[in-house]
This record gives structure tokens, C-alpha cells and sequence, in this order.
């Protein structure tokens, strides 16, 4: 088996595919060796599609993808033997016992690590013998991630992952996906409605919608960048035209502005207008992607 | 690799469908065990064995193809190591194996009584192959068409036209003027059989060329 090395675990370049109402346009995504990547945008934003792409699934109208230093869709049976993929619209044979599943997949992959499988059967409390059919749709999901997780992936792909968990259950997922990038080698791409799960493990935050890419960068720049700042305006002060506001809305006394390059000169600027910088306060990742997410909507509209 | 992903996936189709098979047999050889219980036997036995085989291949193309899309057991198949054409490929070769596996036993049983029944009748050995023919034909076409088909809607006109299709099969070979020739106790390749089974396998290879183009054209599997 050729290893190709390569220092992104995906690249996506002016990627786009349409479908009869939908059309995900000219997206450009990459993620480094060793990161994880939450991919977080509402119901049919492209999340699904962007993954099913990544997998070599959906072959692209234009653009380029590659897995591992692969060439998807074309050599996506090769990029496969190092990614795992779960999607929560994905089922095991319900015919057959996770047991089976266990021995089917290791017969497959050579990575395959029987020890950490048996781990994960007492931490996610699954039973081997039984069937996936009388199995509840949290146990399947964990069933799906053992027969992931096991197999050691460099690259593992997850589409909403958490969905169907119960909070204890999405902990340890989350403990287990962290756990997987202590090896600077493995890189984890899950998509997630959750901007908690997101803000909680992820490096790399992704934020798409309605088929186009808003905004992507490090966790660290999302948060530090992006503020809210409470702000008195006594009458008869006007509050000067600032670069950067993504949202200002004006009371009698009280202006909220929202911004994506928050810094401390800020402050003296709007201080020369009159106004007085009351409160700046720090933004949660679903804040963040709501104002980034009606920021391309209103852009994209005007 | 440690096993080659395509007939990993053949075996574990076979596993998954291992009790259409078992029940396909066990109701072949059932039948067979009643033709021999005289005039109501023969017919209920025959009755039985005809459906074993018709309804076997439309569970097996059912179950294999258009149950794992609804399932979505498909997408779980395709996050594995293959390419979506491998993939289909997969489920043909394990379609035609179990469906071709049963069907060869009871063919061969079939034969078998024929031919061990009175000396007479042993040119009914051609009915008895055209009939088989026709349904590993008829297995074909639904499966073939199960690789375009998604809704079950549309999968229910496709059973419906094969049932057509043999029921108005039935009707021409039982013929008097077909079966009779045959009624011999030397083996005759009748016109009428050359022809029919000529047909018949010329669908046989058409369904697999139509499989191959399409599984070669296809660019989205999910």
C-alpha cells in the first residue's frame, strides 16, 4: 500500500455542485494535519454535501478536492483506507450484530486496534451480540463511531455526529475525539448544528450557509475578534462611521454594535464622538455564527 | 488491505442474505418432495417450486439494492475503502450469487426428478430448463432495474410487469402444441426452445451490459 505524506488532511478548492434546488458554489476549505475542523451551518446550508464531496460521494462540477493527497472522487477507494466517515443519516446492516460489524471491519482495515474497540464497548455500553435492529439511535451512533474510531483513521468525517446522544454520551464522544488528536497526525472534520460542541473541541471553525462558505478560520480569531459593545450615545451625539460593524442597533440612549475586528482603539474613537463604550462583552460561537451567517444573507440580498 | 474490500462486501451481502436462500431451498425441495404425492400434490408442489424461484429473485434484488438505500445501510457500505462503481459491481456479483446459488440446486434437482421420473418423459427435461432460464431472465431484469430504480412505488411496477411476463410465459409454454414434441424419451432441442432459450439469454447479457454502462457512468452514489 503507497502512503502519500501530506501536510493537509483535505483540500478543497472552488468547489461547486448543483442540484435541482440547491447549489453549493466556488467553496474553498483546507485543513491542517493534526487539527479538528467543526463545520457548523443550519439545516440544508451544505454541510452534507460538502462532506459527501470530501468522501468522493458527489463528484464536484468544478474544482478540485483532495483527501490525504488524494485526488477525490477518482482515487477515493485509495484515500478511504485512512478516513473514517459517520454520518447520521448512515445505518449499519441491521440484519447483522455490532459483533459481526466488528469482525467485518477489521477484516478490511489493517489498522484495525481490537484492544481500543473492546475500551470503547464498555465506555459507550454497548453489548457485541446485539442485533443493530433492536438497538436505540443513540447506541447505533456509538456503534457507528467504535467501528470509526477503531480503525485508527488519520482523517475521520462526521456528519453531526451528536445527534441522537445523550449529553453523557456526546462528553465522551467529544473526550474520545480529543483523545484521537494528541497525535499530531489525525485530523477530525464533524459538522454540527452544536456551536457548543464546535466551540469545545474544534481548532477550526467553518461557518456555511445556503450553499456558500461565510467565513472560516482558527477558534482563537472567531473568538477574540468578534465583540458586542454596549454603548452610550447622549442626545444629539452621532456615532461615527466605523470599518468592521457587522450589526448596530440604536435605542433612545443605547447603542449594541457588533464587530469582527474588535480592538482597544475602538474605544477611543467612539469616546471622541460622545459616546461612551459601556460594556464589551465577549461572543459565544452560536452568537458569532448567527451575526456572520444574517451579515452573508444581507450582503447576499443587497 | 488484509481482504479485498469487493468480495468482503460479496460476503457480507451473502451473510445478509443468507435467509432468502436457506428459505428459497427449503421451500424448492419441500415442493419437489410434494410432486411426488400425486395429481393435487404435483400441482400444489409445482405451484410451490415455481414461486419459490419468482419470488426468491425479487426479495434478494429487493432486499440487496433498494432496502439497504432505505435503510441507509448503502452509505455505511460506501464510507468503506471501494469506489461507488466497485460498490454496485459488489452488489451484482452477490445478487447473481444469492439468487444463482439456490436457483442451481433446484435447477439441478429439477433435472434430477425429470430425468429419474418415467423414461417417457425425459425430453421434459428443455421444459423444465426453459422455465429456470426464464426466471434467472426475469432475476435479471429486476435487478438490473433496481440499480435505477429508488422509490418503491416504481419497483412495484417492475414486479408487477415480471409477474405479467411470467404468467403470460406460462401460458405459451404450456401449449399443447409446444410440450407435446417434448413429451419424448430422448432429449429434443425443439425450434420453439432453441429460440426461447436464446431469448432468454440474450436478456441475461443485455441486463449485465445495461449494469456495467451504468455503474461506469454513474458520478454521484449518495
Amino acid at each position: 500500500m503507497s502512503t502519500v505524506i501530506s501536510t493537509d488532511a483535505f483540500t478543497m478548492q472552488n468547489v461547486s455542485k448543483s442540484f435541482r434546488y440547491f447549489r453549493l458554489e466556488g467553496l474553498n476549505l483546507s485543513l491542517s494535519q493534526g487539527q479538528i475542523m467543526g463545520l457548523v451551518g443550519p439545516n440544508g446550508a451544505g454541510k452534507s454535501t460538502t462532506i459527501r464531496l470530501l468522501m468522493g460521494l458527489l463528484q464536484p462540477e468544478t474544482g478540485s478536492i483532495q483527501v490525504q493527497g488524494h485526488r477525490m472522487p477518482d482515487q477515493g477507494h485509495v484515500a478511504k483506507r485512512e478516513v473514517a466517515f459517520v454520518s447520521d443519516e448512515m445505518s449499519l446492516f441491521t440484519t447483522a450484530t455490532l459483533e459481526w460489524h466488528m469482525r467485518f471491519i477489521a477484516s478490511i482495515y489493517p489498522d484495525w486496534d481490537e484492544v481500543y474497540a473492546r475500551q470503547l464497548l464498555k465506555r459507550f455500553n454497548l453489548q457485541p451480540k446485539q442485533g443493530i435492529k433492536g438497538m436505540s439511535r443513540g447506541e447505533h451512533v456509538k456503534s457507528m463511531l467504535l467501528l470509526a474510531l477503531a480503525r485508527r483513521p488519520r482523517l475521520l468525517v462526521l456528519d453531526e455526529p451528536t445527534s441522537g446522544l445523550d449529553p453523557v454520551a456526546r462528553h465522551e464522544l467529544l473526550s474520545e475525539l480529543m483523545q484521537i488528536v494528541r497525535d499530531d497526525t489525525r485530523s477530525i472534520l464533524f459538522s454540527s448544528h452544536n456551536t457548543l460542541d464546535v466551540e469545545r473541541i474544534s481548532d477550526q471553525i467553518a461557518f456555511i450557509d445556503r450553499g456558500r462558505l461565510v467565513d472560516a478560520r482558527d477558534k482563537e480569531s472567531f473568538l477574540e475578534r468578534w465583540r458586542r459593545l454596549s454603548i452610550d450615545v447622549p442626545a444629539g451625539v452621532t456615532l461615527p462611521r466605523l470599518a468592521h460593524v457587522v450589526d448596530l442597533s440604536l435605542g433612545e440612549r443605547l447603542a449594541t454594535l457588533t464587530t469582527d475586528h474588535y480592538e482597544p482603539a475602538l474605544h477611543s474613537l467612539l469616546e471622541k464622538s460622545g459616546a461612551r463604550v459601556h460594556e464589551v462583552q465577549r461572543m459565544t460561537l452560536e452568537e458569532i455564527f448567527v451575526a456572520s451567517v444574517m451579515r452573508s444573507r444581507t450582503e447576499g440580498e443587497s | 488491505m488484509k481482504s479485498s474490500v469487493f468480495w468482503s462486501l460479496v460476503r457480507k451481502d451473502l451473510y445478509v442474505l443468507r435467509g432468502f436462500m436457506i428459505a428459497t431451498v427449503s421451500v424448492g425441495v419441500l415442493s419437489v418432495f410434494l410432486l411426488s404425492l400425486g395429481r393435487i400434490g404435483f400441482a400444489v408442489g409445482g405451484i410451490l417450486f415455481l414461486t419459490a424461484n419468482v419470488a426468491s429473485g425479487i426479495f434478494i434484488a429487493m432486499y440487496s439494492l433498494l432496502t439497504e438505500r432505505k435503510d441507509r445501510s448503502r452509505a455505511f457500505a460506501l464510507s468503506l475503502p471501494i469506489s461507488g462503481a466497485g460498490h454496485d459491481q459488489s452488489k451484482l456479483v452477490s445478487g447473481y450469487l444469492a439468487f444463482g446459488m439456490p436457483w442451481l440446486l433446484l435447477t439441478g434437482i429439477a433435472v434430477f426428478v425429470v430425468l429419474a421420473g418415467p423414461s417417457g418423459t425425459r425430453g421434459m427435461v428443455v421444459y423444465a430448463l426453459m422455465i429456470q432460464v426464464f426466471v434467472l431472465a426475469l432475476f435479471s431484469v429486476v435487478q438490473a432495474s433496481l440499480f435505477v430504480i429508488t422509490t418503491e412505488a416504481l419497483s412495484g411496477i417492475v414486479i408487477l410487469f415480471t409477474n405479467i411476463c411470467f404468467s403470460l410465459f406460462m401460458v405459451t409454454v404450456n401449449q399443447p402444441q409446444i410440450t407435446a414434441p417434448l413429451r419424448t424419451a430422448q432429449i429434443v432441442w425443439t425450434p420453439f426452445a432453441q429460440r426461447m432459450l436464446t431469448g432468454e439469454l440474450a436478456v441475461i447479457v443485455l441486463t449485465l451490459a445495461f449494469v456495467a454502462i451504468l455503474t461506469s457512468r454513474k458520478r454521484d452514489y449518495l
